[in-house]
């Protein structure tokens, strides 16, 4: 009985919606981090990102009274904060890995301070008046019966993150910046030989994840909840940097496997309800990611084997029709 | 004085020094903005883990946990392996070394042998999982211990709720362990000392870890400079196609320098359970995901070196759970300071920009000093 109670629910429409609104702050950081993942700079500090952003966003938005002003201010501030990335790996040489780590630690620790100081609370904004933003009310849409409720009434953010998805692709396979970005990552020495400024493009690919991280953050504070907590995003950056390599690296891959985690994540939430353990579903996501890292790398190992075999089996055909020797 | 700039240990330590400075500086300037008795409260970041007993205590176990994490590290990223994996493994040789605590019944002298061994156990093998993938299958072993971390941590949580925990208790934690699950406080019989030590005895908690973990840095320190092993492990870590070429099975070596650093990591683990809190708590590991690597970082991966930057950060750390403790500062400045330190310490190119810096300024008067050379753009890459 259990099992068709979950079946139901996951068939529901309500279930679709919610995961569209789940997968929302994963959708956001992972195409962000995709951004700099292909520019061969891999942004550890999402998670840090998010959590900059989502708290200046609930602060200023409460200071101001003003939403857009602090989702504005989010962006600023989040952007901001991931190109101290940029400048430190980029400029100091700095290990990408340890920069971004150290972003991390600051973050968490950063907005935890900020927040007590301003709140005199640790666990949340709850006693700041921020706002949320709007919900989006597709106009006839809203009324169909099934796909109404599906698709109309999210907030702003997750219709974003659906036409962020297409814009990246966008950018990375039809922009003359998006072509640098991935030759850049490709092979840096190559790309500068013919005169690609390689640590411009590079600080403006950790500048856009930092744009996209920030964006999923703003909509975990201002959208999905209505307020700030400590350490809110709770993995979220990582999950969106598995959806990455989930999604082969590419535009569409990721998304897909953002809303994969989104489903996951939704389904827990589900088994939650009932007396399933709720964390071997947690676990999914992470677990599959690990296969699929296996999958990924076996299959592009035996293509670069058969590649090479067929190469040399070229060289040797060649070899014969010249007459050579062994 | 120039010489001895350029001596690798001590342009190290200067750096490290510089860094810190820089960042406690920091911290007292953020303090100063948010605190009404900004000087109360620093004093009692900087001198509170020193003030009583009891705090130094803290501060010892505090640190015995952050060493054994950092020689985990210490010896990953010494092959060049940057494993992320240290709190699944933590948080798993938590987990057996909890489950013998509580559920072998054996006396003490064979139970705590045997959690720490299970623990040791488990590390090798959570680690050795992604040593695996990467050594074999080529798994990117940032993503591959990322994501192990969660698994590990959802199984530790999915085993403490369901299993572990006691059916009336009201919040998820296990059992007090009994005594025998317990690491005995032990200090060695001084004829001198004896009111100090029956002091320490009663008031810390420090326990058999102590020497544990000293013993633990013999051993790694003997592992990767008097072992064969550790000589692959650093030539690996060096330059991997030159180990190959030298005839050195490197993905074993990947393979090893993963599970082998699990080990420690897993001690880590045991050392929550069976000597810090001892019971099984949700969050067991809460804060301590990433430290090991900055203690390991600031001491270069020097498994030497990691006691002391262990104490220093373990230093932190007490001194600002003194500082929320005493005053309207909340120990997440300290999170900040940490963030500081590693940025500063990890940027290859400041310390060589200062000295230019310093070495232009020294020459443009005409100085009698012979014009000193520019130091290459960084010093010799760094481990990390």
């Amino acid at each position: 009985m259990s099992i068709g109670l979950v079946l139901r629910g996951i068939f529901s429409a309500l279930f679709v919606a919610s995961v569209l609104r789940i997968s929302t702050p994963l959708i956001l950081p992972a195409l962000g981090g995709l951004i700099s993942d292909l520019a061969g700079v891999i942004n550890i500090a999402l998670e840090g990102i998010m959590l900059v952003a989502a708290f200046t966003g609930v602060v200023v938005s409460a200071y101001t009274q003003n939403v857009w002003l602090g989702v504005l201010a989010g962006l600023a501030v989040g952007t901001l904060f991931s190109l101290i990335l940029a400048l430190f790996h980029l400029y100091l040489k700095t290990d990408i890995i340890l920069a971004g780590i150290a972003l991390n630690i600051m973050a968490q620790g950063g907005t935890v301070f900020l927040l007590f100081t301003l709140t005199g609370d640790k666990g949340s904004s709850a006693s700041l008046a921020s706002g949320t933003v709007p919900r989006v009310v597709i106009p006839l849409l809203h009324d169909v019966p099934v796909l109404g409720t599906i698709l109309s009434g999210h907030h702003i953010f997750t219709y974003l993150a659906f036409l962020l998805a297409v814009v990246v692709a966008v950018f990375l396979y039809r922009t003359p910046l998006g072509t640098h970005l991935r030759a850049v990552g490709e092979n840096p020495e190559a790309a500068a030989s013919v005169g690609i400024n390689v640590v411009r493009v590079q600080t403006i690919a950790i500048g856009l994840s930092g744009l996209l991280a920030s964006l999923g953050g703003l909509s975990l504070s201002m959208a999905y909840l209505s307020f700030f907590q400590n350490n809110m995003t709770a993995g979220r950056g990582f999950i969106a940097l598995a959806a990455i390599f989930l999604g082969g690296r590419t535009p569409w891959g990721t998304l897909l496997a953002a809303v994969f985690f989104g489903f996951a994540d939704a389904l827990a939430n589900q088994f939650g309800s009932l007396q399933v353990p709720p964390q071997w579903v947690q676990m999914i996501p992470y677990a599959a990611t690990v296969i699929a890292l296996v999958v990924y790398n076996v299959r592009r190992r035996r293509q670069a084997i058969e590649r090479a075999r067929r190469m040399q089996e070229q060289l040797h055909a060649q070899g014969t029709a010249f007459g050579g020797g062994d | 004085m120039n010489r001895v700039l350029r001596s690798n240990p001590v342009r190290e330590a200067l750096r490290v020094a510089i860094a810190v400075a820089v960042a406690l500086t920091l911290g007292f300037i953020v303090t100063l903005f948010v605190s009404e008795d900004p000087v109360g409260a620093y004093k009692a970041f900087l001198f509170g883990p020193v003030s009583r007993l009891n705090r130094f205590g803290d501060w010892i176990e505090e640190s015995i946990t952050l060493i054994f994490l950092g020689l985990a590290v210490a010896l990953v990223f010494k092959a060049s392996q940057f494993s992320l994996g240290q709190e699944g493994q933590m948080v798993l040789g938590a987990l057996v070394a909890g489950a013998v605590a509580l559920y072998v019944p054996l006396p003490g002298i064979l139970r705590i042998p045997l959690g720490l061994l299970a623990a040791m156990v488990v590390g090798f093998l959570w680690g050795m999982l992604p040593g695996f993938l990467k050594a074999y299958v080529e798994a990117d072993e940032i993503v591959s211990t990322l994501m192990l971390n969660v698994v590990a941590l959802k199984i530790y949580e999915y085993l403490l709720t369901y299993k572990i925990k006691p059916p009336d208790a009201g919040y998820t934690a296990s059992a007090t362990f009994p005594d025998p699950g317990i690491l005995p406080t032990f200090l060695p019989p001084l004829p001198f000392l004896a009111e100090i030590r029956q002091l320490f005895m009663q008031r810390t908690n420090i326990s058999i870890a102590l020497y544990l973990v000293l013993a633990a840095v013999v051993v790694v320190y003997l592992l990767m400079y008097r072992m064969p092993f550790g000589y692959e492990l650093r030539m690996v870590g060096a330059n991997l196609r030159f180990a190959r070429y030298g005839g050195i099975h490197t993905r074993r070596t990947i393979m090893l320098s993963m599970a082998v650093s699990g080990i420690f990591a897993g001690l880590a683990g045991a050392h929550l359970a069976m000597g810090i809190h001892r019971k099984l708590i949700l969050n067991i590991t809460f804060g301590l995901g990433f430290e090991g690597i900055v203690v390991s970082l600031l001491a270069r991966n020097n498994p030497l070196a990691v006691p002391l930057t262990g104490l220093a950060y373990g230093y932190l750390r007490a001194g600002a759970d003194v500082m929320e403790r005493s005053s309207d500062v909340s120990r997440e400045m300290v999170l900040v300071i940490q963030a500081v330190i590693i940025l500063l310490v990890t940027a290859e190119r400041i310390l060589p920009m200062v000295q230019r810096r310093i070495a232009a300024r020294r020459s443009a008067p005409g100085a009698a000093q012979t014009p000193e050379p520019a130091p290459a753009s960084g010093p010799a890459k760094g481990d990390a």
